[in-house]
């Protein structure tokens, strides 16, 4: 699994590059939005993966290599939390860092919240993307991508009006992301077609 | 020990189905795969390689059921070229050495590295950038940089110039030397399977239509080619296809056996025989 994620790596590092530009930019702004913004976007990378493996037909050529479904599939969802657990982690030191000049400390819970939310939003996304591919699952895609943001962005702002979330909600979410993940990796392993 | 056995698999699609096919390759050997577009040559590839679940028979490849647990580790003596399908177009062909590396148990840098100096290929320009025979050529060092014992190959020759062809003909000869290594290789080439192979299977619209050692099939079938006149002479059994000469001669595909011992015929090419056979001109 490690070879794919590499190769997704590889495939995606000129994006990655420009998402760390834009983490520089949105860490001297600060504010809520920004990270679900970016975490949202990090979401997205397996999508823009799964893309680019359709257009070159890599899923068949995968089909001859050692790698099982499993491999394959689970690769989409760390990539994912990779890009997202790295971006956040990325935001946390700069923003620290710009913090000497606004004085306006990271929220830890605001992210927490932002990750969990771009968990799931792989969670509904990516058995839909499996079994459809990119272009067919666009829509569907789009849709959930836009509410998980639109309720993660809600969630953060009121979160943001308090000193914290609180952490019966945390848990509830972190309960709810562990969830969804665990059922939504065996169904895209049972809807993953090679294309 | 066969290299490949598939024994009654049936796959229907709809409208095309391979039906009943039973291949048998044994182990050392070079078997083409000639046929069509759309005779079934890839289908049979992904059936082998478990990429598509047959609705009947069985594939077997180095000794293992493709079906069980057992075939991931088997994937690994497996070195595939695939027509058609590529690695991401953003890699570049040091960062596919990386993933495969992290891919084979028994990856060798140094024969990849080899052969990459060997095809003239650079190490770091984007796969979208390189040509058809570049991408070939690509796939193909990937495929022998694991040290596989069974080589697949899906239309491996085609867009490569004359000269590098023939180079790679002669890789694949190299890779037979060790007597438990093999080869499938399906190709429109049909001049670089007579070369390369010991034996041709031809599809069909989905069907194995024969199955034969070259030699075998070379010394079996012969190409008259005469007057109508001296045609209708022979026996209607012993004629495969024919179709119209020149000066309003006839010339046919004929089974040596089944003609009179004197008659002068040609030797008759695979590919002679393939097209008699599709054909299907006999009347």
């Amino acid at each position: 699994m490690k070879a794919l994620i590499l190769k997704d790596f590889y495939v995606l590092w000129k994006q990655m590059r420009m998402i760390m530009l834009i983490l520089i930019l949105m860490s001297v702004v600060g504010g809520v939005f920004n990270s679900v913004f970016v975490t949202v976007w990090c979401s997205m990378l397996p999508f823009t993966a799964i893309a680019y493996d359709e257009r070159s037909h890599w899923n068949q050529l995968a089909a001859m290599m050692p790698y099982s479904k499993r491999d394959i599939v689970l690769s989409k969802y760390a990539l994912g939390w990779l890009s997202m657990a790295a971006a956040i982690v990325l935001s946390l030191v700069f923003q620290t860092a710009a913090a000497v000049f606004t004085h306006e400390a990271p929220a830890l819970s605001t992210w927490a919240v932002s990750f969990l939310g771009g968990v799931m939003a792989l969670d509904f996304t990516l058995p839909m993307v499996f079994r459809f591919g990119v272009e067919k699952g666009r829509w569907g895609f789009m849709i959930i991508v836009f509410g998980v943001a639109l309720l993660g962005g809600a969630a953060a702002g009121m979160a943001e009006e308090l000193p914290g979330v609180p952490v019966p909600v945390l848990a509830l979410l972190l309960l709810a992301a562990a969830v969804a993940t665990a059922v939504s990796i065996p169904l895209s392993m049972k809807l993953y077609q090679v294309n | 020990m066969n290299a490949i056995e598939l024994s009654h698999i049936q796959k229907s699609f709809g409208e095309f189905a391979i039906r009943d096919l039973n291949l048998t390759v044994p182990s050392g050997t070079i078997c083409g795969l000639v046929g069509e577009n759309g005779a079934g040559k890839s289908t049979t590839i992904r059936l082998l390689m478990n990429a598509l679940r047959p609705d009947g028979g069985t594939a077997r490849v180095l000794g293992v059921d493709v079906t069980t647990p057992e075939f991931r580790a088997v994937k690994e003596d497996v070195g595939v070229v695939l027509d058609e399908a590529y690695y991401p177009e953003t890699l570049t062909a040091v960062q596919v050495g990386k993933v495969m590396a992290g891919t084979y148990r028994r990856w060798d840098q140094g024969t990849y590295d080899g052969f990459l100096r060997r095809f003239d290929l650079p190490g770091k320009k984007p796969f979208k950038d390189f040509s058809r025979g570049m991408k070939m050529k690509l796939a193909i060092a990937v495929a022998l940089s694991h040290q596989p014992k069974l080589l697949i190959l899906d239309e491996a020759t085609s867009g490569l110039d004359p000269i590098v062809r023939d180079e790679v003909l002669d890789i694949f000869n190299e890779f037979t030397r060790e007597e438990d290594h093999s080869i499938l290789i399906s190709s429109h080439i049909v001049s670089d399977l007579e070369k390369l192979c010991d034996y041709i299977a031809f599809l069909h619209k989905g069907q194995l239509l024969f199955f034969d050692g070259k030699d075998q099939l070379l010394e079996t079938y012969g190409v008259f080619a005469g007057t109508a006149e001296q045609m209708g002479s022979l026996r209607e059994e012993a004629v495969v296809g024919r179709e119209a000469g020149g000066c309003g001669g006839v010339r046919a595909l004929v089974r040596r056996d089944g003609v009179p011992a004197g008659l002068e015929l040609e030797r008759a090419t695979v590919e002679d025989i393939i097209l008699f056979m599709v054909k299907g001109a006999k009347k």
